[in-house]
């Protein structure tokens, strides 16, 4: 069953449109990428459904259509977003980050905050720092930890990769991929690294200037060969 | 040394109402990033609502309770109507609105309560001219020792909102980085005009107090406070409340002391040279003031 589903989706910035109305569907438990250059509108896709900007088009999510909520209703029903470029409280506590991540909830986030910090040790170790003061892969932790704190059922990932050192990356998504078979935590990933994207994807999808120009399973996908030479390199 | 402690009492006394009102001015400024000019006017008014319900027979407490309920409802539909509005198309026309507000809400109680002759204002504390204890021979009366006390508790409840509330972490969510905190699920809408209407209410309070100090209310009642404010937010920096109460207090220790051991042929006047020479120092010196962040991030 499609957790997310999105049809003709179409949105932008004031006149300038740089999604020009795409379907795109994440069923549940299922891990999607969406792959694509820069400029191809992968973040604006991510703002987009997190309610972040106006958008066209009709966006569901678990049946529920969110195509005019706001972005605080949205993560009450349970959509996250892992911003690109981590977006941290830079000024607040790590802590304090993870307790602004569970704004939205009203039961007690005492259990979660101890599991995610079992889950990343180094935010444990430095659970009263800035968040400012992190690494960036310590940050792109916190990043994740936040988000999950609302108990998300769809985690949205804006190029968690970007800026990292390959092992980080290599841990962060062994983090994600465990929480997607273990938990069914639907993820929806935006990758500019093909080679990553289609190691974890179920699914992928490829923007091209607004538009889905392709979509199939990561192992059709890097049969393509127009896609490997584009995106692969070989 | 008795001159010097009583300078000492009565800065610390007028510098904890400067530090009510930065403090207000470091609210608006940490959530929208805007330096609102408006505040001592807002004060103003807010002072003429309570002048208002005590004149209409309510016991001045209430009165006071009442001006600040009034004012952060003005402050709250200030940002709601007009500032949220006029940021998402320029920044820089905030601040014309906010000069704007300034004129306006000064001409606004002119034209409902009069300009002349000022309204008889009471105090919220004993005033008899023998309401005083005197400590190491320096007279330290009851209305200063309320007034820093009622101040330094308001204050004190603040920074516990700050700290220890689910509210105040979104308050300091919404002024670390706005987008992250949308995208966390806060109501940031909420929260923005929850500061601006908290800064009003503070602003409210300040003015009944030097209302009473003054025993007359007029509409320049806040137009000095709020300027020796002003300094005590750019020398404890825009974004730092604790910055903004420590500012406020020496900026008050600073103007009485500079007033006191002033040779004569200066004058009182130079009380508020005090404000605006600290103003331009910290500007020049250090922008971002003793306890401000200049933003630093690590990528």
């Amino acid at each position: 069953m499609s957790l997310l589903s999105i049809t003709g989706l179409a949105a932008g910035y004031g006149p300038l449109e740089v999604l020009h109305g795409f379907d795109l569907e994440v069923n549940q438990g299922e891990i999607v990428v969406i792959l694509g250059a820069n400029g191809a509108g992968k973040t604006t896709t991510m703002r987009a459904v997190s309610g972040m900007i106006p958008r066209r088009g009709r966006v569901e999510f678990d049946g529920q259509d969110i195509s005019t909520a706001s972005p605080d209703s949205i993560v009450r029903l349970g959509i996250a977003q892992v911003p690109q470029g981590r977006g941290t409280f830079a000024d607040l506590t790590v802590e304090d980050n993870m307790m602004a991540g569970a704004y939205v909830r009203r039961d007690d986030v005492q259990a979660d905050l101890e599991r995610w910090f079992e889950v990343f040790p180094r935010l444990r170790e430095r659970r009263t720092q800035r968040a400012g003061s992190l690494s960036g892969g310590e940050q792109q932790m916190l990043a994740i930890a936040r988000a999950l704190m609302s108990r998300p059922r769809l985690l949205l990932c804006d190029e968690p990769s970007l800026g990292l050192a390959p092992l980080i990356t290599q841990e962060l998504f062994g983090v994600l991929q465990k929480l997607n078979a273990e938990e069914g935590l639907s993820i929806l990933l935006v990758e500019q690294n093909a080679n990553l994207a289609l190691k974890v994807a179920h699914r992928v999808y490829l923007l091209e200037t607004g538009n889905v120009v392709s979509t199939g399973s990561a192992a059709e996908l890097a049969a393509d060969d127009s896609i490997r030479k584009a995106y692969l390199g070989s | 040394m008795e001159r010097l402690l009583q300078y000492i009492f009565d800065g610390l006394s007028l510098g904890s109402i400067y530090a009510l009102l930065a403090l207000g001015l470091v609210v608006v400024f940490r959530g929208t990033g805007h330096l609102n000019f408006a505040q001592g006017e807002m004060a103003m008014i807010c002072t003429f609502f309570t002048w208002q319900f005590h004149a209409w027979g309510l016991p001045l407490v209430v009165s006071v309770l009442l001006g600040m309920v009034a004012g952060f409802a003005l402050g709250a539909g200030v940002e709601v109507s007009l500032i949220r509005r006029v940021a998402k198309k320029s920044e820089a026309g905030v601040f014309v609105v906010s000069i704007a507000m300034f004129l306006g809400f000064n001409s606004l109680a002119g034209m409902i309560w009069g300009n002349l002759p000022p309204e008889e204002m009471p105090s919220l504390f004993p005033d008899e001219p023998d309401d005083f204890v005197k400590i190491f021979g320096a007279v330290w009366r009851y209305e200063y020792i309320g007034i820093m006390v009622v101040a330094l508790l308001l204050m004190g409840l603040l920074f516990l909102l700050f700290a220890r509330t689910k509210f105040g972490l979104a308050m300091r969510a919404v002024a670390s980085n706005p987008e992250s905190a949308r995208l966390v699920g806060i109501p940031t809408g909420l929260v923005l005009a929850s500061s601006w209407g908290i800064a009003a209410a503070m602003g409210a309070l300040s003015g009944a107090m030097v209302g009473g100090l003054a025993g007359e209310l007029t509409s320049l009642l806040m137009f000095t406070p709020f300027i020796y404010a002003s300094a005590s937010a750019t020398l404890g920096g825009f974004d730092s409340p604790g910055g903004a109460v420590i500012a406020g207090l020496a900026i008050g220790v600073g103007e009485q002391l500079a007033a006191g051991y002033a040779p004569g042929w200066i004058g009182q006047e130079l009380r508020l040279g005090v404000a605006l020479v600290t103003i331009f120092v910290v500007l020049l010196f250090k922008p971002s003031g003793l306890f401000g962040s200049a933003k630093v991030e690590r990528v």
